[in-house]
């Protein structure tokens, strides 16, 4: 009880609410502006919550991504382009009501949605995590490396396009993880004898570059500035809500449900949570013929699943310190600077801690329904600040913060190298997740196989002596075969089909 | 086409991350050295590259007969080099922060970019202006970040850091 009034008193002070209506603001434009997304918001946000402590500066993070997320549907409803790409799945219902007039009683539900797509997922956080920490406290090195493995296999085969570049994709991110010394014979790897990268490529350049200078450099090669904002009609945000939630409360619970679900595997964000869940709420709703011409049933489930996704990607975060989506990969780097490392361990030590981060995930979530509440009285001004103006901004913090981590110009070079290899990649189709992913598990995939190995005595077959050890692996192995099962399964069943007409 | 030459070039740095891995020491009282990782994952990327480049193989085989792409000949070459704008700045920024200090440099850069997409001079220079004083003062004075202050305008621009 005390560590739980501890932990209240972390959050519950001017500095840290403070941060967190500050970060729910940046988050908010950030979001709100197209072509800048939550993890974007989250990389630039990063050197600044270094000169905080620890709770401020994962307040700051919860609360920017949970409402970046949100916004993302402002500039989706008005203009038809996602603020975000969590918003893209159900962009063309938003924007279809928006033409209807409908346009502020479609972001109250979205907002209403999304807050509650958060509390749920924040509630799965509270209650789930700390019974699996409990299983995982038992983990040696030889479940995290299957666990490791299983994370960036989800992240290939949940990739959205070609399998074969997103494998790619990961091995950029692996290959970045293995430059520095090397841990067991202290060896140097691809260092290219430059004294800032013995220990290892510094995340958040790499960050910084792949989401944000990626981003300008998409943007300085379109032409696209031309934006029209339709007229503002007299709807109002909350009027409808109780009698939309009241017909579709299902589809908000469904959504939530499948949304944190998606965003605790890893690879997957809030993004896929949103896709699959507008899929799955058209293929079992009862007005299907009106998906896609504006019906307010297509927005509850995804605008659910993207929020509820933010929040579920903490439980393997936190429990396993594996990273859910982008965002809690930045989230990892930034507990581990702040001495909170991620782990089972980190509920038995943490104490004040884990209650205050639960705390900050209410706070952050319900302190959306006010700030949102204004944001779309006044989502003109997002919709009206001129790119043309703010990607420049956007350009100097991008120097600054990779500059700031370190107070070293080879983060600025690294992130310049890695946005430019960021941009041919995303311009020709690979996804960016899995060299995310990549990079972050990259050492605790090697690291955990070579103490596996100086334990077993260089024995491969150890990995399946230990009952969960064995079970993940055979998980691992199910997911490698899987496309080919379902090949092979639907091969199997066309003929006999066919034989079953003729 | 392009496919096939990310392919090749995956196939390629596949090959050149193998060939560095087999130089790095390998230690007797251990089975498994600080090659292994990157050589796998070189391994990874030849492979990985090779089937990319050639599943585009058979797709431009099947489309010589075909007529020509239209989107292929007319690659947008300007908007390529547009793009290339913001990566030039960040070196101009590394190379001269220095001696012109982070703030000009900044001030600078904003400003050509905001001119690039048609802003009006003086409120782009204002804009500009006004940002890179804020980043300034916000990271040098409060963040304690040694940004470059520069030596060309030292005593203008002291009260700032």
């Amino acid at each position: 009880m005390e560590t739980f009034v501890q932990g209240l008193a972390m959050v519950f002070n001017a500095q840290t609410l403070l941060v967190i209506v500050a970060a729910a603001v940046f988050g908010l434009f950030v979001g709100a502006i197209p072509g800048l997304t939550a993890t974007m918001a989250v990389a630039l946000l990063v050197p600044i919550t270094f000169y905080m402590d620890a709770t401020p500066a994962i307040a700051a993070i919860v609360a920017t991504s949970a409402m970046a997320i949100f916004a993302g549907d402002i500039p989706g409803t008005y203009l038809n382009i996602p603020g975000t790409p969590a918003s893209a799945a159900y962009v063309g219902e938003s924007y279809r009501l928006a033409r209807q007039g409908r346009a502020r009683e479609t972001l109250g539900t979205n907002l209403l949605c999304s807050v509650f797509g958060g509390l749920f997922g924040t509630l799965v956080l509270v209650f789930v995590s700390p019974s699996l920490a409990e299983v995982a406290l038992n983990f040696s090195s030889f479940e995290y490396f299957w666990l490791a493995l299983l994370g960036l296999s989800c992240s290939i085969f949940i990739a959205i396009g070609s399998r074969l570049k997103a494998f790619l994709s990961l091995t950029v991110g692996l290959l970045l993880s293995t430059v520095g010394l090397d841990m067991m014979s202290g060896a140097p790897r691809f260092t290219f004898g430059v004294p800032d990268l013995m220990a290892g490529v510094n995340f958040i350049p790499v960050m910084i570059g792949m989401f944000a200078l990626n981003e300008i450099m998409l943007f300085y090669g379109s032409r696209n500035e031309a934006r029209s904002v339709p007229a503002m009609a007299k709807d109002s945000v909350f009027r409808q809500a109780p009698a939309t939630l009241r017909r579709y409360w299902r589809n908000m619970l469904r959504g939530s449900a499948l949304g944190t679900l998606i965003g605790a595997l890893p690879g997957a964000g809030a993004d896929i949570a949103a896709w699959i869940a507008y899929a799955l709420g058209k293929s079992r709703s009862q007005e299907k013929e009106k998906y896609g011409t504006g019906h307010i049933e297509g927005i509850v489930d995804a605008s659910s699943a993207n929020n509820s996704g933010i929040s579920g990607a903490w439980v393997p975060a936190l429990v396993f310190g594996i990273p859910g989506d982008t965002i809690t990969a930045i989230v990892i780097g930034v507990l581990y600077m702040k001495g909170m490392n991620p782990g089972p361990t980190i509920f038995m030590n943490g104490g004040s801690q884990v209650y205050a981060l639960f705390t900050v995930f209410f706070v952050a979530n319900l302190m959306m329904l006010p700030l949102g509440y204004l944001a779309i009285r006044a989502s003109k001004i997002f919709i009206l600040t001129p790119r043309k103006m703010l990607m420049p901004v956007i350009f100097t913090f991008c120097i600054v913060g990779a500059f700031a981590i370190n107070n070293s110009v080879t983060d600025i070079w690294i992130m310049l190298v890695i946005g430019l290899v960021a941009f041919v990649l995303a311009r020709n189709d690979f996804p960016m997740a899995p060299a995310i992913l990549g990079l972050v598990l990259g050492g605790t995939l090697e690291n955990s196989f070579m103490s596996s190995m100086l334990k077993s005595g260089g024995n491969l077959f150890a990995f399946f002596e230990r009952p969960i050890s064995a079970a993940l692996g055979a998980l691992v192995i199910l997911i490698w075969l899987l496309p080919t099962l379902i090949k092979q399964f639907r091969r199997l069943r066309r003929p006999a089909s066919a034989g079953e007409k003729t | 086409m392009r496919d096939f030459l990310l392919g090749l070039a995956f196939a390629i740095g596949g090959g050149v991350v193998i060939a560095v891995a087999q130089t790095y020491p390998t230690m007797p009282s251990l089975q498994y050295g600080p090659s292994l990782f990157p050589s796998l994952i070189g391994g990874g990327m030849l492979i990985g590259g090779a089937l990319l480049a050639l599943s585009q193989v058979r797709v431009l085989a099947a489309r010589r007969h075909a007529p020509e792409d239209p989107g292929l000949s007319r690659y947008d070459y300007r908007g390529l080099a547009l793009s290339l704008v913001p990566c030039a700045l960040i070196v101009f920024y590394i190379l001269a922060a220095e001696t012109l200090g982070a703030g000009l440099c900044m001030l600078l850069s904003m400003w050509l970019l905001m001119l690039m997409r048609g802003a009006k001079w003086w409120l782009a220079l204002g804009v500009a202006l006004v940002v890179s004083l804020i980043v300034t003062l916000l990271f040098s004075r409060y963040l304690l970040i040694p940004l470059p202050e520069g030596v060309l305008l030292p005593q203008s621009l002291a009260w700032i850091g």
